[in-house]
């Protein structure tokens, strides 16, 4: 991993021609005065503390990317209305949304990221092999729909070379990942067989936000989630729903996550009509649900769903007595040695310390933080070809401490951190709640 | 279920850092509920501790000599100079090696990239052979896309203020291809690589002329500074050292992390990505802050007792508008005149009475109301938050910080 | 009878600039002396709107009726000076039908294009407008940046033989056989670009005639020459908010009164005004309720800005006039109309007119005006050109505005540096050296700053006025020493070190003014970096000699060569 990153990269290839704004069948993009939030205000929060950029993993790596500061609150105090030059340079940023947890005055970086990034994909040729790709990769679960359903057959071709070469060549996927397997039961499936909830509750409940990704290639971490609340009495119902919308706001793809999230914005707020919490097992829906979506649109019970998301480990610490629980258990050896990684998402959630803690007053399990860099895959950016050795530099520093530490496992709530982690060091990856299974259940 | 310590501390900067640190001491549970990343990681890195008393235009040899003729309302004055080193002492045994200092009660006089000269008590060591007085001919090298710097102006500038050495500057290109508006963090990383660091090298050695040290902007790495420094300077066969900046500043960065690391180890529990946004209390005591963790209702944290080490004006532990200043999470009384148009002089370096603006500790560190008494038995305030002193133009900020910070967390654990 | 006339302008304001450039494209030899920076008088200090002539409508016709003149002739020969926003006139329910008819029918009567919008119509145009406005009229209001204007007008009369000395103050008006016959000058650095720490030198400069271009100032000329000059200046204060919360000039729609305009201006939105009268154009009161008043009252219309950021507050004085035994005693009743005052008639003064009254808007007209008497008094028939020649930075824009994306620089940095400077940005922008950008706030590059001292010597706040480098959020905290350190090696240390000390303390001047909230942090995040980082406010190089010896030289280990003296 010393990978010559000052000379190396190519920074050309994926550029694109932003003066042939060819017209697609995107029949459904609302015209422009519904569209565009003006967030020239939100610069008046700055006074150039340059936090945002420090805190950078980007733009540590790749100088391509001027940082947070200017795509940002710099950029946006810049603009005229009329204005839609959007640098291009706003697709390099990975929503890490590392900025968001280290401004100190409060500057909505991500939402001006965000909504900068909808703008510029706006006026990106439809037809170019990134945007392509992009729409591809953000709309990950509707091709896991279709893959999972012969599992065995996709995670063949998908791990076959000529497909890798062809996703390399054809769409600038770095053919350096492994896909991640479908499970050969989803967790959708395996829920519907056991015949939903098995416990009833008017006071505890909660609807389980799964995600795309535990659903189709970890329902053991959906499962885990099902029966550690099952444990402390809860009522778990599992409702229709789509992609959180997060790989489609780190591409821009601000159409797609607005069809996802009207969709679960109507579905969970008529759950939480009925008092139910969302939870959700994944730190980046958490995170959609409750900051992105109140940042980007306004369904009606957008903000309601808000007011109701929590994360797994996050909802139990609050409203049931976790810690106490934990430290009363014990597990078995099999998570001897945890290398934990953060994921950025969980930050700004006030969550990313949070497994440390339970987890140090667990006997049977020893934790160690892996330090607080970025995974450097943030989602779908590790997996573009001309980002995959940016990526993989700014997990260096992650894959060095887990190098160091003790074990062999790692732990992390993010699907993508994990993918990184084992992509870097081979260790097999759990989620903190197969680990509190293990304790409470 | 009630998220419940010995101990919350309220703001991650020094000041909060070290007392949380200080309250573990003695194996309390402590919190420390950070909202977004402190000002530390902004600032120079230097731990100024005194260098100009009561509006002097000498910087003073020796802090501990000044600290008596501080007036009362000083946070010094509060805790006294014993307080002080206290406060020192606990930095030294965080910060190790990453730090110099501590062989003298003097100050040292450590050159700036404007090219000034500013007394501090503690320097990283990154710097040390940069000392203005130590009479080592200086050859100070810039970075043409790096307009914070420019090398040849500081040391003429360095020169005008009659250091007892030769002073050079020069301007280089840096030895990676990168873009004009890089970040300083992107310098940093690409200088971990061995490659740039012998790159670099070669580019400075044919200046060198002589010189007996070589100061550049402080970019020398981020996680691996030491190394990249002590790779460099066998390279180059002489001293390097870093002259502090910024904002970005690489050295705050470091001390925030060497402090997070020391809170890690000590067990202090880190809440960082939600501010805390009011209080419960009973009577004259706080039983829990409230924390507003993004879309939810405010949480109650618990403890036994709490340190307010939130930050002045730039960290927003102090707060304004058009009518008035306060504290914004226990309504501490700030004093501060009624019109704002008294809080400023016209003089840009004037002493500004917003500098001073801050609550005020009794002496136990207790922010006090107006009648001067404790507004809660169990509320300490340490840090920038506090009054009474202009630490710009003091070069007093991080003593502060530490002595208050220290005693903070010394006392939040005797009450205990 | 003279071939070929001397002429002296006094004033480096948009008129002095704008008779300046008018005279020498007539073949004149001209002069400018202005005491400060150009623009440093009341063209400095004005909200940037570039009238439709809308305001006047009702009140004075023949103005505005020059003003829509004008208007169209600026879109035109400065258009890298100026935004076309367009305007509204907004009614609030408060606001009488009476008026809003009165102001339609006074537009139309002055060939100004209007349209009334519904309510629904003018938020859709304008969303930052307060939900219960009744209608608007539009008009083509615009944003017209009066530093850049009165610099390219300058530029201009130098390309054409012009000589402009800035820093140049009359000390004297030279009278000789009863007639002006020149002036004496202080140069506070020597004739030339400004270099700070050069002496100061006197000069005097003989002309066959002198213009008193010095607005609300010409009293004081006046009294030079000895001949009075009433003029009434009258003072209005002025806010800058940190954004754009506007992209419409959005005027209040009722009869004249205080607080009742907000101009988009660059990458801010100006509030204004006040209208007080003051009795010295540099000596008055800058007032705490001048501030508030124009945040509240325009609140009403923009309610966002009740908590948003200002970043400073300044003042300005209109040059008033009105000839002697009109006594008009409310200002907001003088004539905003300009006249000229010929002191050969009025006074028997001869060689010397002076101009006063009027309005930026209608610079350009004034200065035909004045440069066509000036001609008439040497027999000199040249045309005035100054109507259709583009000024440097106006020619050809459109086009150019079609590759501003080149110079390397990303947007929106290449599209703000290419509004600035218009068509010289291809010669400004291209370079081979790394180009930084210095200001950030306002995205300006190295290369700018450099062009900019090419032009103005170690003078910062010149640098600033051409470029708007260290006129965004932070106020110069992050930038001021990044400009200086442009003005090295060219000039030295001491020079370098004053000239940031100056522009520090500019910036810090209009700042008092928004000393609460996000601007207070900013002050003190400025006082910090300044003071704590980088101790500016002691530096050791402007303040007695220190002691180096008796500071720590180092640890025992630190491999320096002597041994430090123990404690």
């Amino acid at each position: 991993m010393t990978k010559d990153s000052e000379t190396d990269h190519d920074h050309t290839d994926h550029t694109t021609d932003r003066t042939d704004r060819v017209a697609t069948a995107e029949a459904t993009v609302p015209p422009s005065s519904e569209r565009t939030t003006d967030l020239r205000p939100g610069a008046d929060n700055c006074y150039k503390c340059t936090a945002c950029d420090t805190s950078c993993p980007v733009a540590e790596v790749d100088d391509e990317f001027p940082g947070p500061k200017f795509q940002g609150p710099e950029q946006w105090r810049l603009k005229r209305s009329e204005d839609t030059d959007i640098d291009e340079s706003i697709t390099s940023c990975s929503n890490c949304m590392r900025c968001d947890s280290a401004c100190p005055s409060g500057v909505p970086l991500s939402q001006m990221h965000n909504t900068a990034r909808g703008e510029y994909v706006e006026g990106m040729s439809k037809l170019s092999r990134e945007y392509v790709r992009n729409r591809i990769l953000a709309n990950y679960g509707r091709l896991a729909r279709i893959g999972s359903r012969v599992p065995r057959l996709t995670n063949f071709v998908m791990s076959n070379r000529v497909t890798k070469w062809f996703n390399e060549r054809l769409l600038g996927i770095a053919s350096e990942r492994e896909f991640p397997a479908f499970a050969t039961q989803t967790f959708g499936e395996w829920y519907e067989e056991r015949g939903g909830p098995q416990i009833e509750s008017e006071d505890r409940r909660i609807a389980y936000f799964h995600g795309d990704y535990s659903n189709f290639n970890t329902p053991e971490v959906a499962k885990a989630l099902v029966r550690v609340f099952e444990a402390f009495g809860y009522e778990v119902v599992v409702p229709e729903q789509r992609c959180s919308g997060t790989p489609m706001f780190a591409n821009g793809m601000l159409e797609d996550a607005r069809r996802a999230a009207e969709f679960n914005v109507d579905t969970l707020s008529a759950l939480v009509e009925e008092g139910y919490d969302v939870v959700c097992s994944c730190t980046s829906c958490s995170m959609a649900l409750r900051q992105e979506y109140p940042e980007l649109f306004d369904f009606e019970g957008t903000e309601q769903v808000a007011a109701h998301t929590y994360e797994a480990l996050e909802y139990l610490r609050l409203h049931e007595d976790l810690d106490g629980a934990l430290s009363e258990s014990e597990v078995d050896g099999e998570h001897p040695e945890l290398a934990y990684h953060a994921p950025c998402h969980a930050r700004n959630q006030g969550l990313h310390r949070q497994a440390l803690e339970l987890f140090r007053e667990l006997d049977g399990v020893a934790i160690e933080d892996v330090g607080d860099s970025c995974s450097g895959i943030s989602g779908t950016y590790g997996w573009k070809s001309e980002k995959y050795d940016y990526s993989m530099e700014i997990a260096e520093e992650m894959f060095e401490h887990m190098e160091d530490a003790d074990g062999t496992t790692g732990l992390t709530e993010c699907p993508t951190c994990a993918m990184q982690m084992e992509h870097g060091t081979g260790y097999e990856i759990d989620h903190p709640l197969e680990v509190i299974e293990k304790a409470v259940v | 279920m009630a998220i419940s310590e010995d101990v919350v501390v309220i703001g991650g900067g020094l000041a909060g850092s070290v007392g949380a640190l200080s309250a573990a001491r003695t194996g309390a549970s402590v919190r420390l509920i950070s909202h977004k990343e402190s000002t530390l990681r902004h600032a120079s890195g230097l731990i100024d501790v005194l260098g100009y008393p009561n509006g002097g235009e000498q910087p003073v040899v020796n802090p501990f000599d000044a600290l008596d003729e501080l007036p009362t309302g000083h946070p010094y004055s509060v805790v006294g100079a014993s307080g002080v080193r206290d406060g020192l002492a606990l930095f030294d045994e965080i910060t190790g090696d990453l730090y110099v200092g501590g062989h003298t009660d003097r100050n040292a006089l450590v050159p700036t990239q404007q090219g000034t000269v500013k007394p501090t008590a503690r320097y990283p060591r990154s710097m040390a052979a940069g000392l203005a007085s130590d009479d080592r001919e200086m050859l100070l090298v810039g970075f043409e896309s790096l307009s914070d710097f420019d090398a040849p102006l500081a040391a003429d500038h360095l020169e005008a203020a009659g250091v007892p050495f030769e002073s050079r500057g020069v301007t280089v290109r840096f030895p990676a291809d990168l873009r004009a508006d890089a970040k300083l963090t992107r310098f940093a990383t690409a200088l971990e690589r061995a490659r740039t660091v012998r790159a670099l090298a070669e580019t400075i050695e044919p200046h060198l002329d002589g010189a007996e040290r070589v100061g550049v902007p402080a970019l020398l790495g981020e996680d691996d500074a030491a190394a990249v420094r002590a790779d460099l300077e066998s390279r180059l066969g002489v001293s390097v050292f870093e002259l502090p900046g910024g904002p970005p500043s690489l050295p705050g960065v470091r001390l925030a992390d060497r402090l997070f690391e020391a809170l890690d180890s000590a067990g202090v529990h880190v809440s960082t990505g939600v501010p805390v946004v009011g209080y419960e209390a009973e009577e004259d005591r706080i039983t829990s802050v409230l924390v507003d963790r993004g879309s939810h209702a405010p949480h109650p944290y618990h403890a036994r007792e709490f340190v307010l080490a939130t930050g002045g004006l730039v960290g927003k532990g102090i707060d304004s508008d058009r009518n008035g200043v306060r504290e914004p999470i226990f309504d501490c009384h700030v004093p501060h005149p009624e019109d704002r148009y008294d809080w400023f002089l016209d003089e840009a370096f004037g002493d500004h009475p917003f500098a001073r603006f801050g609550v005020i500790p009794d002496d136990e560190l207790r922010p006090v109301d107006n009648q001067g008494d404790p507004e809660f038995e169990n509320l300490r305030a340490a840090g920038s938050v506090l009054g009474g002193a202009n630490i710009a133009a003091e070069k007093s900020g991080s003593g502060i910080s530490l002595a208050t910070g220290t005693l903070a967390g010394r006392l939040t654990r005797e009450a205990i | 009878m003279v071939d070929s006339p001397e002429v002296l302008v006094i004033g480096g304001g948009s008129t002095g600039c704008g008779i300046a450039r008018d005279l020498a494209m007539r073949g004149l030899g001209v002069t400018l002396v202005e005491k400060g920076n150009l623009t440093n008088g009341t063209t400095g200090r004005m909200h940037g709107l570039l009238h439709s002539g809308g305001r006047y409508a009702v009140s004075d016709q023949a103005s505005a009726k020059e003003c829509i003149e004008e208007n169209r002739v600026l879109r035109d020969i400065a258009s890298h000076c100026v935004e076309m926003t367009d305007g509204l006139f907004v009614q609030r329910p408060e606001d009488s039908d009476e008026y809003f008819e009165e102001k339609l029918q006074g537009c139309r009567e002055c060939d100004i294009p209007v349209t009334v919008l519904s309510a629904e119509e003018a938020r859709t145009k304008e969303p930052a407008l307060a939900g219960d406005v009744e209608r608007a009229i539009s008009v083509p209001d615009g944003a017209i940046d009066p530093f850049r204007l009165c610099v390219a007008n300058a530029v201009s009369a130098e390309q054409h033989g012009a000589r402009i000395e800035t820093h140049a103050e009359v000390t004297d008006v030279l009278l000789e056989d009863g007639a002006v016959v020149g002036c004496e000058v202080r140069h506070d650095s020597g004739s030339g670009k400004r270099v700070h720490r050069t002496p100061g030198t006197t000069e005097e400069i003989r002309a066959d005639y002198v213009v008193n271009a010095t607005g609300a100032w010409a009293g004081q000329i006046g009294e030079l020459a000895g001949v009075d000059i009433e003029v009434r200046p009258s003072k209005g204060a002025m806010v800058i908010m940190n954004v754009r919360q506007v992209d419409t000039v959005i005027n209040r729609c009722r009869p004249k009164g205080d607080a009742d305009i907000i101009v988009p201006h660059e990458t801010t939105a100006i509030l204004g005004t006040t209208d007080e009268e003051v009795d010295d154009p540099e000596e008055y009161p800058e007032e705490r309720w001048e501030v508030d008043m124009m945040i509240e009252e325009l609140s009403k219309l923009v309610p966002i800005l009740r908590e948003s950021r200002t970043i400073r507050s300044f003042w300005g004085v209109r040059p008033l006039y009105e000839p002697p035994g009109t006594g008009t005693t409310d200002p907001t009743d003088i004539t905003r109309d300009f006249f000229l005052l010929d002191h050969e008639e009025r006074d028997g003064l001869a060689g010397m007119t002076s101009i006063v009254g009027g309005k930026f808007t209608t610079y350009r007209m004034m200065a035909e005006r004045i440069a066509d008497h000036v001609c008439e008094q040497f027999g000199i028939t040249a045309d005035c050109r100054t109507a259709d020649e583009p000024l440097p930075g106006s020619e050809d824009f459109e086009v150019l505005q079609d590759h501003m994306e080149a110079f390397g620089l990303r947007s929106p940095i290449g599209r703000r540096s290419t509004q600035r400077l218009g068509s010289r940005a291809e010669e400004v922008l291209t370079t081979d050296d790394p180009n930084p950008v210095v200001c950030e706030c306002e995205a300006v590059t190295r290369a700018e700053i450099q062009d900019a001292i090419d032009q103005s010597g170690t003078d910062l706040n010149a640098v600033r006025i051409r470029t708007r480098a260290s006129m965004g959020n932070c106020q110069g905290g992050l930038c001021c020493h990044r400009m200086a350190n442009e003005l090295h090696p060219e000039h030295e240390e001491p020079t370098v070190r004053t000239a940031l000390d100056e522009l520090y303390q500019e910036r810090w001047k209009g700042q008092r003014h928004a000393l609460w909230g996000e601007q207070l942090s900013q002050a003190m995040l400025n006082h910090v970096l300044h003071g704590t980082t980088m101790n500016r406010d002691r530096d050791p190089a402007r303040h007695e000699t220190v002691n180096f010896d008796a500071f720590d030289a180092g640890a025992p280990d630190s491999g320096r060569r002597e041994e430090p003296d123990g404690d």
